[in-house]
């Protein structure tokens, strides 16, 4: 491929600039500038309901030498505007002869800590850029989300250390119009502390940080509300009929993990 | 005993409105309640991520549209039905658009299971779930599309489910069968 001029960089998340997929994004496209390329930017939120956003969209799409495809992990796979933009771009590209190579990238991140999680994310994202004429440029994956909390990287300082050494790497490769090598991939991909302990402090501080929330909003005594129990609708109001504390709803929850069974 | 339906076409789609059709008749016969959802025709905003549902009213959905009641339905079902033309191995936009205001009916908090961090379960019981997808021919995405319902199941915990793929341009005569198959594993059906 040779050398890319445009790079456009391609929000799959509804939080727009305020969201962790913007934040990765925007690094590795300012460093992709750092290198010569134009950036653009993009949000599918804006763009997939209408015919003047779907148009302004492909042809984004079309210019572009690179493309970053930043997106948050929802129920496994991506917010429904990010899949509504690939099935857009590839109704509009399925015909089209290639005029160009494009590289396609993407970035996935996720609020859990296993990056194992973006696994089937990665998966569709290559099997949309195979079917859309695009080059493969590779899927980094970011987990443990809440540690970034939408800040901009280089205000981390050593809780990104990983990840903006890992896209340095990417924007390097990217800028020669190669694919993301293997090393940035993983590099990107590796929490900066050990898995086992990202894990006991995503349950320890993420339940400290949902119930601050709650508080704030005046909830906290709501939080295990199970407003569409049947049995619940039936008897009245959720605080009368449950007649139990937080404490015995989170024991019910956790005496119901083993018991689902699977064919 | 009820059954919702979410229909994820992204248009007029025969093989869909065929399976669905199907698995309605089926259930009917054995005195169930079916609700088909045509999703693409409802009003169901986006997510925004807001985590609303979870900090703000908890379980419910901040959006008050159809999504809200979407979910309802789905939840107080005894067997939910996904039904999407494969995307690339995932869903369409039109199924993932209410699949996407579904968080509510799990916990923010987290918990270990099966290995790996997922959200803690808000309710004690979840309906039966059977996804399938349609497939074009000269695709091959059985794969992706199989492990990612069975990522939802660890998320969703039913307590039956199962997933599968039509290849579109069958003969439509092969679908009741086809159909029976699956609700045969969702002890739905004898």
């Amino acid at each position: 491929m040779s050398q890319p001029r445009n790079v456009l960089l391609l929000i799959g998340s509804p939080r727009i600039t305020g969201s962790n997929s913007y934040v990765i994004g925007k690094f590795l496209v300012d460093k992709l500038g750092e290198k010569g390329l134009v950036s653009e930017e993009e949000f599918a939120t804006r763009l997939v309901n209408t015919r003047e956003g779907t148009e302004r969209l492909l042809k984004s799409v079309d210019n572009a030498d690179v493309i970053v495809l930043a997106t948050p992990l929802y129920v496994d796979s991506f917010p429904s505007p990010t899949i509504k933009a690939m099935e857009l771009i590839y109704e509009h590209r399925k015909t089209m002869l290639p005029t160009k190579q494009q590289l396609l990238v993407t970035i996935i991140n996720s609020g859990f800590p296993e990056k194992e999680h973006m696994d089937i994310a990665i998966k569709i994202i290559r099997n949309f850029a195979q079917a859309s004429n695009f080059m493969w440029g590779g899927g980094i994956r970011v987990g443990w989300g809440m540690a970034l909390n939408s800040k901009p990287l280089n205000e981390k300082g050593g809780m990104t250390r990983k990840l903006t050494r890992g896209l340095s790497l990417a924007s390097h490769d990217l800028s020669t119009g190669q694919p993301i090598s293997e090393e940035a991939e993983e590099l990107a991909s590796t929490l900066f502390i050990p898995l086992f302990l990202a894990k006991t402090m995503t349950r320890l501080f993420g339940k400290r940080g949902w119930n601050k929330l709650a508080k704030e909003n005046n909830v906290k005594a709501k939080m295990y509300d199970r407003p569409y129990d049947l049995n619940r609708q039936e008897k009245g109001t959720e605080s009368a009929l449950r007649g139990k504390s937080e404490t015995q709803n989170k024991a019910d929850t956790q005496i119901d993990q083993g018991n689902w069974r699977k064919t | 005993m009820k059954a919702v339906i979410f229909n994820g076409a992204k248009e007029d789609d025969p093989a869909i409105k065929a399976i669905e059709k199907t698995i309605a008749d089926q259930l009917t016969k054995e005195k169930w309640e079916v609700e088909p959802l045509e999703l693409r025709d409802m009003n169901i905003a986006n997510c925004t991520g807001c985590f609303g549902c979870w900090v703000k009213t908890p379980g419910t959905c901040v959006i008050d549209d159809e999504g809200r009641e979407t979910t309802r339905k789905a939840f107080q079902s005894d067997l939910l039905v996904w039904l999407s033309p494969v995307t690339f191995g995932g869903y369409s936009s039109e199924l993932k658009k209410a699949l996407d205001r579904i968080i509510p009916i799990l916990l923010p908090y987290f918990q270990i299971y099966h290995g790996q961090i997922h959200h803690e379960m808000r309710y004690k019981k979840y309906p039966k779930l059977l996804v399938i997808g349609v497939q074009e021919p000269g695709e091959n995405y059985e794969e992706t599309f199989m492990a990612l319902a069975e990522r939802n199941m660890l998320n969703f915990r039913p307590p039956t489910h199962a997933a599968c793929v039509f290849q579109r341009g069958k003969k439509p005569e092969t679908i009741p069968a086809f159909v029976k198959e699956q609700l045969k594993k969702m002890e739905v059906v004898s």
